[in-house]
Parts: structure tokens; sequence; C-alpha cells
């Protein structure tokens, strides 16, 4: 509660100083200038002041009300010094501010800057990457970052024996019962194309589908890896798709990201899914092709790996291969955002230091 | 796989540039990893022949070589433990440029007190291959003092090549030509095989049995008798060593050279160490065990086939031999092995043992079951021609899993189709033949898949093999056709998205931590057996630095990411992440999985600035953007319920429910837990279910903003402390009729000027009418019955109505 209103409820509790508190309070109110306060603050405070006649009243008064009245006249003394002290305040604020609104500011102050927020790079790079897929028409979808065996091997065509399934390659989920001879078949998906499978499973063609998400890899920890990290996912299955399509959507993907000048190479490749299977390298954005330390000097970076969908996979969702065909990719989204902001250690992603999360 | 060009010309003329011939293999399925140049630069060195070794006599380990260089006998100190009198070797003389080991010319030394007149080399000193074991030892038919280049065509580019797992047939030499051939339209040559059998020497006394069918295809044997073992030449040797490989002797040399050039594995036993001359292929039994080539004992199993005599193991088929069948020294009577073994029985085994060999990873792959009698020959041919034994007449072959032939039918205009281009039928079978397929052409093609082409069995690998060849980069480019009406994000995936800009848009700063947590995360926490987020998904192969389980919670990865900061001298943190947490269920198959975002402050509120004072966020920090979260999500439906959890302060955490479920939590965590994770500070934490935030978002609704004016109206009410704010304005929403417009707390004061154990709340209600101007009436008779309301119902006193600055009902 601020003086004004205290000293209203001191005048309302006695009236013996109603109509002083009054008037102090109409006189503070009528300053408005270091002048006015100073002449205010003798005529109620002052030695000749109402204070004085205040407190020569309460010495006449009988005895027993003299305590009360006395405690009400120092609160009176205390609220008035404050309101005064509180009037000048507003006074020198208003001669500083007509004084500054004359003079000028000093601009090179620092701004008042609301708290600004960051989105995590990789998320970033996730969304510019969606974006580009969504404005060729793509459908964003999500799927479990804990799979099952068939949705990341089997019905991907990875043959039973193949290394990528081995305990040093793959994160295994433990037996709830170690007593059932169960096969140990979930797992930390490994890449984001399960969600291929389960998207075909559960819908029909055509499908232009993008899928961004976490995979994770059993890779000892350095500059270049983790045991978790992002991919995206995409794949087209329609009647007619052709190589060429892929081809073709991946350079407009490569322009769109990484600047309009940029071409496209695919270099045949194998991939347990599809085939045929190429990795795709686009022209290095860095040095235009000239060869540069970014490129290691071959003028292309390694982006990301494609290929048709095959056929063996069609024939685990049911699809008829001869009808439909289709095209995958997929591509990791630490990588590109290392190339494209010279990132040298993939750890900075998931350290999370404000410093250098402020920096994108 | 390491190629050398040298070598390569033996089967094919090149007559393109190296960095040419690795773009073309890059660009057709053979990625080159390097390009190495070896030699170039080499001078002043020159075959060297060992006349006498003398102890050094101030080194134990250092020897005084006299070596002549033709036509003097110079002192050297050499280390190299292989150096004997009368060897042949590289001999550097001063003044000479090893470009390997130093850009300065070879000076005299003087090494522990005897001075050194030249250097003998290792190959990897000369440059031509990496083995540093021991000096080079060339042939006796090199001549002394003759310059090394003269001998060893020591200049050569070698490609280093990453072959992919489906082409075993490119990990030889032949297999390359192959490629190269058809990638340049280019005759290649198999080597030519010339053997001259000796019908004197006996291969009947040697048996052979497959007791292991189905893990053993094929066995091809050769024997060669009368062996002189002694090094290779220097053109075999150097060869080898480009390719990556130590020199042994003559008859090892030869079966790694016909490895290298036909892909075609090969072991040599020592016959006479060969008990009963008898080979039985089978799988050993339990308790078996060999002493491998590389000096390990390995205990064996009834999984892993090996190659066994009449009593003993003598090899692990197709990874290691074992000592007690190799070819030493003394050996004179050589049987090679030619075998083709199942790709999953050797991968299996070579896993089990973490023994990998260039005879496995050939085998894990798949070989050609047709070639193990053409590199039985070739072999046979090399070491009788290199170490004057006489090849035995004719071969041992047991062929158990002969096959017909694969046919695959081609159509080209599929092809065409699957690939969007226009390859005519000719060009098709010329590229198919290229490669060793054979074509018999009608309206579709019907072809012979060779037999070292194991991954080739249907259609689409044709059609990969041509597109391949034919080249990716001529494919023309193209988009799909037809319209696509889903596309974009989903409901959820925009309302994910809005969740996190708005927490942006608060100051806060994306984070992103892995999804694994450690079991002790769940004691820092101080969860109790049975608690929800105990439920964890373990992990049966963790990482030390993951965890070994997946999180239940985000809080773990966040208070990671603060100590982390605050060691960095990051104090003032204000972070959120949205991701998965992960809950085991009983019965169903996959862990439950959802999504959560969690959310984190602490440290100072502001960053300092010369105009303002700072603070330390606290609760109503945390709880002002969540509820903007729920605003810009339109959910109106939620309150706050104080709560009680393990990791939060007592009395000071708050349960968020939506639409009433329980959504998550917010609330500043014990002092324990922030110092179990060795942070300083106070810090405040929320975690909400994403799922439960999607369900209940809402669409914005337009509503009728009212031209008449509204009045603001004042209360000041004191109450007992107790009394939470909420049911206070609940029952001045309850009792303001529907004129009152809005209720907002202004003013919470304790102290002196009120009695102990109350509090005054004072509130800002507006009223508004969309008919009229509201009256001092209206508003005060809504007052009052809010006023009479309150003292009944929680037993305020009205402490101060204020209708405006003078006095009047302030209207605006």
């Amino acid at each position: 509660m601020g003086e004004l209103e205290r000293l209203r409820e001191l005048s309302r509790e006695n009236k013996s100083l109603k109509s002083v508190i009054e008037k102090s309070i109409s006189i503070i109110q009528g300053c408005s200038s270091l002048e006015d306060t100073r002449d205010a603050r003798i005529r109620i405070l002052g030695r000749k002041g109402m204070i004085t006649a205040v407190f020569e009243g309460i010495s006449k008064m009988p005895e027993d009300e003299r305590p009360a009245a006395g405690r009400a006249g120092n609160e009176f003394r205390t609220l008035v010094t404050a309101l005064l002290e509180e009037k000048e305040k507003e006074i020198e604020a208003s001669i500083h501010m007509e004084s500054r609104e004359l003079e000028g500011i000093d601009i090179t102050l620092p701004g008042r800057c609301p708290p600004l927020g960051k989105k995590h790079i990789l998320s970033k790079v996730i969304d510019d990457v969606v974006e580009i897929f969504i404005s060729l028409g793509y459908s964003v979808e999500t799927g479990p970052e804990v799979e099952l065996d068939y949705y990341n091997f089997e019905a991907l065509n990875t043959p039973a024996y193949h290394p990528a399934r081995s305990l040093q390659d793959t994160f295994y989920v433990k037996r709830s019962d170690p007593e059932r001879e169960e096969p140990d078949d979930i797992l930390l998906r490994t890449h984001t194309s399960p969600v291929q499978i389960r998207v075909m499973e559960s819908r029909k063609p055509p499908l232009y589908v993008i899928s961004p998400g976490k995979a994770y890899r059993k890779d000892e920890i350095d500059a270049t890896h983790t045991a978790m990290f992002f991919q995206v996912e995409g794949f087209a299955v329609d009647r007619g798709i052709t190589m060429a399509q892929l081809k073709g959507t991946l350079e407009v993907f490569a322009r769109k990201l990484f600047g309009s000048k940029r071409t496209v190479r695919l270099r045949p490749h194998f991939f347990p899914f599809t085939e045929p299977s190429a990795e795709v390298d686009v022209s290095c954005f860095a040095c235009d092709g000239a060869g540069c330390s970014i490129c290691k000097h071959s003028g292309w970076l390694e982006i990301l790996g494609c290929g048709m969908i095959d056929p063996n996979v069609f024939s685990h969702v049911g699809y008829d291969p001869e009808e439909f065909s289709g095209f995958a990719f997929g591509m990791g989204i630490e990588r590109i955002a290392m190339m494209k902001y010279g990132i040298e250690d993939m750890r900075y992603f998931y350290d999370d230091n404000i410093k250098f999360l402020s920096r994108f | 796989m390491k190629v050398s060009l040298e070598w390569l010309s033996e089967y094919l003329k090149l007559e393109v540039e190296p960095e040419e011939l690795a773009c073309m293999l890059d660009l057709s399925g053979t990625a080159v990893d390097r390009i190495i140049r070896i030699g170039t630069g080499l001078s002043g060195v020159v075959v060297g022949r060992v006349v006498e070794v003398q102890p050094h006599p101030n080194a134990d380990s250092l020897s005084v070589a006299h070596v002549e260089d033709g036509s003097n006998v110079r002192e050297v100190v050499c280390g190299a433990p292989n150096l004997v009198s009368g060897m042949r070797t590289a001999f550097a003389l001063p003044g000479a440029r090893l470009p390997a080991i130093s850009t300065s010319e070879l000076k005299r030394a003087n090494i522990r007190g005897v001075a050194s007149d030249g250097m003998l080399l290792s190959a990897a000193e000369l440059g031509i291959g990496e083995d540093t074991s021991g000096i080079i030892e060339l042939g006796q038919d090199v001549l002394v003092g003759a310059d090394i280049h003269d001998v060893l065509p020591v200049e050569d580019v070698v490609l280093d090549l990453e072959i992919t797992p489906n082409r075993p047939d490119c990990m030889s030499m032949i297999g390359i030509a192959r490629e190269i051939s058809a990638l340049l339209n280019l005759e290649f040559n198999y080597p030519e095989i010339e053997i001259i059998e000796d019908e004197s020497t006996y291969l009947d006394s040697v048996k052979v049995k497959v007791g292991a069918p189905g893990d053993c295809q094929r066995y091809t044997a050769r024997l060669v008798s009368d062996v002189k073992i002694s090094p290779s030449p220097s053109w075999m040797q150097r060869r080898l060593m480009a390719a990556g490989f130590r020199a042994i002797n003559n008859v090892v040399d030869v079966t790694n050279y016909v490895l290298v050039e036909l892909g075609q594995p090969l072991h040599a036993f020592d016959l006479e160490r060969i008990e009963g001359k008898t080979i039985i292929v089978r799988h050993a039994e339990r308790g078996e065990v060999i002493r491998t080539l590389d000096g390990e004992d390995r205990q064996l199993d009834e999984k892993s086939l090996v190659i066994a005599d009449s009593s003993n193991p003598v090899a692990i088929a197709g990874i290691m031999g074992g000592e007690n069948s190799e070819v030493t020294e003394q050996t004179k009577n050589v049987l090679i092995e030619s075998a083709c073994f199942e790709p999953t029985s050797i991968y299996l085994t070579s896993k089990r043992f973490g023994l990998r060999s260039e005879s496995s990873s050939r085998f894990e792959r798949g070989t050609d079951p047709i070639g193990t009698s053409r590199a039985a020959r070739r072999a046979a041919q090399l070491i009788s021609q290199i170490s004057g034994g006489r090849i035995a007449l004719g071969e041992i072959d047991i062929f158990p899993g002969k096959k017909e032939s694969i046919f695959v039918e081609l159509r080209p205009w599929r092809l065409n189709e699957l690939l969007g281009v226009e390859i005519s039928k000719t060009e098709i079978t010329n590229i198919l033949e290229r490669l060793e397929f054979k074509i018999s052409s009608g309206e579709t093609l019907n072809v012979e898949v060779p037999s070292f082409r194991r991954d080739i069995e249907r259609e689409i690998d044709l059609v990969e093999e041509v597109a391949r060849i034919f080249g990716y980069n001529k494919i023309p480019s193209d988009l799909p056709k037809g319209g696509r009406y889903e596309a974009g994000l989903s409901k959820t995936g925009k309302i994910e998205r809005e969740i996190s800009n708005i927490l942006i848009a608060q100051g806060l700063f994306e984070c992103i931590s892995p999804s694994f947590m450690q079991n002790l995360d769940l004691t820092r926490l101080r969860l109790p057996e049975g608690h929800a987020l105990t439920k964890v998904v373990t992990l049966l192969n963790p990482l030390s630095e993951t965890g070994e389980c997946m999180r239940t919670s985000l809080m773990p990865g966040l208070l990671k990411i603060v100590r982390h900061n605050q060691n960095r001298g990051n104090k003032d943190l204000a972070i959120f992440e949205t991701g998965r947490v992960f809950f085991s269920a009983e019965g169903n198959k996959l862990p439950i999985e959802m999504d959560c975002i969690g959310i984190l402050l602490s440290g100072m509120a502001s960053s300092q600035h010369w105009s303002v004072s700072q603070r330390e966020f606290d609760f109503f920090d945390l709880k002002g953007i969540v509820e903007n979260i729920l605003h810009t999500l339109f959910i109106g439906n939620y309150s706050l319920k104080k709560v009680e959890r393990p990791f939060l302060k007592s009395g000071r955490g708050s349960m968020l429910q939506v639409e009433g479920k329980d959504a998550g939590f917010l609330g500043e965590l014990k002092s324990e837990v922030v110092e179990a994770y060795d942070i300083k500070g106070h810090v405040y934490v929320a975690e909400i279910s994403t799922d439960c935030l999607i369900q209940a978002a809402g669409e914005p609704e337009h509503r009728e903003i009212g031209r008449f004016p509204g009045v603001k109206v004042d209360i000041s009410i004191i109450v007992d402390d107790g009394v939470e704010c909420e049911r206070v304005e609940n029952i001045i929403r309850a009792n303001g009729g529907e004129l009152l417009e809005s209720v907002s707390l202004f003013d919470l004061y304790k102290g002196t000027q009120i009695p102990d154990g109350m509090k005054s709340l004072a509130f800002s209600l507006e009223f508004r009418s969309f008919e009229r101007t509201l009256s001092d009436e209206d508003v005060n008779e809504r007052v009052d019955s809010i006023v009479s309301a309150l003292e009944r119902d929680v037993g305020a006193v009205l402490r101060k109505k204020d209708e405006g600055p003078s006095g009047s009902v302030r209207q605006n």
C-alpha cells in the first residue's frame, strides 16, 4: 500500500488530523518544481510548520489520549517525508527526461534485447530438408525408434548374417525374460528406412514420403561418429517411377539446399534394399568443384545414398513390382550440417554448449 | 584392395592416366579411396650383397654388416633381425634419396660409435610396401651393384579400392581388369597357364575327403614335389608388397600372388607334415585345439569347419593355416589347396575367432566355385617355375556343390522403363558380354550368368549392371509426374513445430541430448522402486559412454547439459528439448514411446543491462512459459494441482492437467538432485507429454471485441495465507456474471501492515457489455456480490475498492 493511501486512512482514523493531512496532500500534489517541494517541506515539516502545530495540539490533550495521538503524529511525519521524497524523484525524473529530450540521447548505449532463443542447428537443417520435399509434394511420416528386426533388416532385404546385424554394430534391447529362448529381435533402429516398410504396409501407392528421425549405431564415439544421429529418409512409390526421376529429384534438392549452381553425380554403390543403388555427390559449394580442403580436393561432397527400391522389399509389403516402382534415399543430417557450416566435430551437436548453439 | 597398375598391365593395355582410370572406376561402383604413387624420387639405391655380419660392439640389438655394392665393400650398421650373410638386399649409398623416410639425402652416420657407410632398406623405407619388420630380401638372380630401378619396377601407381560386399569377383586383378575392359571396351587376357605334369610323381598317395559337403562346395588339390624353398624373385615380391602383402618364401608368395591375381584363396601344406597324407574337410570336435600361423592357440568347436589330416586339424578352413602343417625352409613336397567354402560358415567362424584374413574376406563374400581348378594350375605353374619343383600328374577335385548355370531373362523395354533411358538392345548385349555374361537374344535377352557373379540372380541385378557400365551420369533428369494431395506436415508435426517455435520465441534454446540414460540416473532422481520412471528399456549391448538403458525422462539429459554449460561458465540457462522417452511394456513386443517436452530454467532470468537490475528465474517464469504454450495451442481446459514428486522440492511441485488428464509436471528440483548432477543453484524443470497437448489443441475462434467501453474496478482483499489464489479467482469469476470480462491479480502483499498469517490480494476486474455502456450501478452490484461471496466462502475482508483515481468509476 502506498503512502498516499495510508495517509488517507490515517485521516479517517484520526479526526483531529483530518484537515492537516488533507491540506498536506494537496500541497504536495500541487508541487511542480523542486522549489515547490522545498517550500512544502518548510510549510509542513518545518519548525514553524504544520507538524509543530499538530504536536503542540497533542501536548494539550488528556494524558490517556496522548500516546495514540503521538503515534499517529509520528506516522504522519514519516508518511509526509516519504511522499515528499517520492514527489521530488518524480520531478527530477521529469526534469531529466525533458533535458534528455532536448539534449538527445546516447544512441550507442546497448539496446534492451528481449531474450532470444534458438532452434538447434540440427533441427534447423532437418526443417530445411523437410521443407524442400514438402514443396515437391511429399508428406511427413515418423516411426518408432525402438524397432523390430523385421522392419529394420529383414523386410529391407538384409541377409541373415549381414555384419550390420551383429552386436558390435547394432544396439539390441535386453529380453524381459532371460529364461525364454527368444531371438534378439528388438533393436534401436539403425536407419530411418523402417518407416518405408511401415508406411507401405499401411497405405497404398502413390506414396511420396519424407521421414526425419533419430537412428542409432554402436559406433565408438569420435569426431565423426556418435551412437545416436539423425537421418532423413525419403521415398516415392507410384506407377512408372524411374531412376531418371530419382536423379532429377535429388538435383532439385541439392540446388535448393546448397545453392542453384550445384551439380549432382551418382556413383553406383551397394545397399541391400535398393537396386540399382547409388551414392550421391554434390559439387563442392566452397570451391565450385575446383578442389579445396572441404571436399578433400575432389571437387565433390558425398551427401546421401539412394536407389530404386528392391523388388524383394516390395514383396514383403505385398506390392507387385511389375505394377509399381519406387525410389528411396537417405541422408545423415549431421554430415550435411557439418559440411554446410564447417563444423569439424560431431560431438558439438550433442554437448549443447549454449555458446555453440547461439552461433546458428 | 590395392591394385598395382604395373601388375594390372599384365592383363590389359592401359592407355589412360591413373586419375582418369580412378574416376571411371569410381563412377562404375568401384570406389577409389586413394591413388598411391610409390617409388618416385628414389635414387642412389643399388643391389647390395651382405658379405659378413658381426655384432655391434656397443649395442646388442644392432649388427655391423660388410656389404658389397658392386665395386666396394662398405661397413654398415643395421638392426634388421633377418640380416644374414649372403643375402641380397636394397642398399642405399651415401647421397641416396629416400623420399619414403626423408626429404634430405642420406649421409654417412656414426651409430653408437661405428661409422655406417650407407643403409640397408626395408620395403617401407624403400617406399614400395608396408613391411618394416626387416630388410628386403632380393632373389639370388639379381646382379650385385645394379641400380634398384633396373631390378624392381620401383615406380608404380597403386589404386586403393573399396570393394562393395556384393562384388567379391572384384577382389582380384582379373576382376578389376574385367571391369576396366567393360568400361573402356578393351580386350583383357587371363594369364596363360601351361603346366608340364610329371608322370613319375604320385598324387595317388594323397587322399582327400569332404566330410562337410554343405560347407565345402568344392575342394581341388595339386601336388608339387621337390621344391627348393627360397625367397621369391624380386618382381613377385614387389608386386605382393604393392598389394599390401609381406614376402615370405617362394611357395607362400605364390599362393598369395594367385589369390590377388585370380581372387581364389589358396593354402599350401607341407605334405610330409600331413599325417596319413590324408586331407579331411570336416567340422571340428569340441575340445580340439589348433595353433594358427599367427601363433595363437584356438579352441575349436562343432561349428568350426577345419581341414584335418588323419588325426588333427591342420587349418581353420578358409581362414588361416596351422603351424603344424606350415611350409618351412625344409619343405620338399607342397600340397596346394584350392577350395570353395560356404560364405556363411566362413563368416561366422571368422567372427567367432575375431580372425580375418585375405582368404576369409573373400570366402565370406562368395568365391567362384568354377575357378578353383584354374587357380590350382596357376599356382602349380608358378611354384614349379620359381622353386624348381615337379608338378604331379592330375588334380584331386571333389565338387559336391556343383550347380547348373543361372539364366536370367532381361526385358530391354523393362530396363529402359525403370531407368528412364533409351538404351538399345545391342548396347545392352554389348555391355553384358564385356562383363562375361553369355547372351542369347530373342525379343527378350536370355542371359547366362558367369559362375563368379554370385550376386546376379534376377532381372533387376542385370538392370543395375547395364546402368552402371552405361553410366549413371548419362541417365537424364526428370521429376515424378502426378499430383499429391496429402503433402506437408501432419497435424502432429505442425503442432510439434509450433511448440518449439513458441518456446524459442520466449527465449529458450533448443537442445538435443542422446536418448540414453544410466541406471544411476534413477538414483540421482531419487526414484523409489516401482516408480513409473523406473520402467526402463534396458540395452543388451550398451556402450560405456551411452548408459545402459533408454531414457524415461528428458531430465537427466537436460541436467547433463546444465552441468556441461556451468563447467564452461554458462550459468544462465533457459533450455528445452523435445524428444522421445521410452517405457518397457509388458505383453507388448515393442516398448511404449512417448514424445515429450522438457523445459529447464536456471540462473538469471535476464542478461545484465545498464538500465535494469537482474533477477533469478523462479517457478512463475516456468509456469508462464508453459501457459504460453497452452495459449498458443488454444488449450483452455487446463489446471495446475499441487503435487509431490520424489525429485521436486516439497510444496513446490505442480501437476499439469489438460482436459482432466495428467499431462506432466512443473516444479523446482530438490537440492539433493541438483547436487547429484554436480550442478549449482536453483533448477526449475517441466516435463510435458506432447501427445496430451496435441489431443487437446484447439482452433482459434473469433469473438466480438465489443464497441462499448469497459469498466475497470480494482479490489483488494485480505484472506488467510492458506487460501490459494486460484480459488479466490474462481469465486470472483463465478460471481462476476457475464459482464465480467477479465480478472487479473496485480498485487500480493504480506507484511507489517496486515495481520500475521494473512495476505492481501489485489485484483483488477474488467466489466463490459456488448449492448450498452455500463452504469456505476451495474458494476457496483456485481462487485458487491463478488465481495460478499468472498467474505462468505473464504472469509475475506475487503480492504479496499478502488474505482479509479478520482473516486469515480474508471472507464476505458
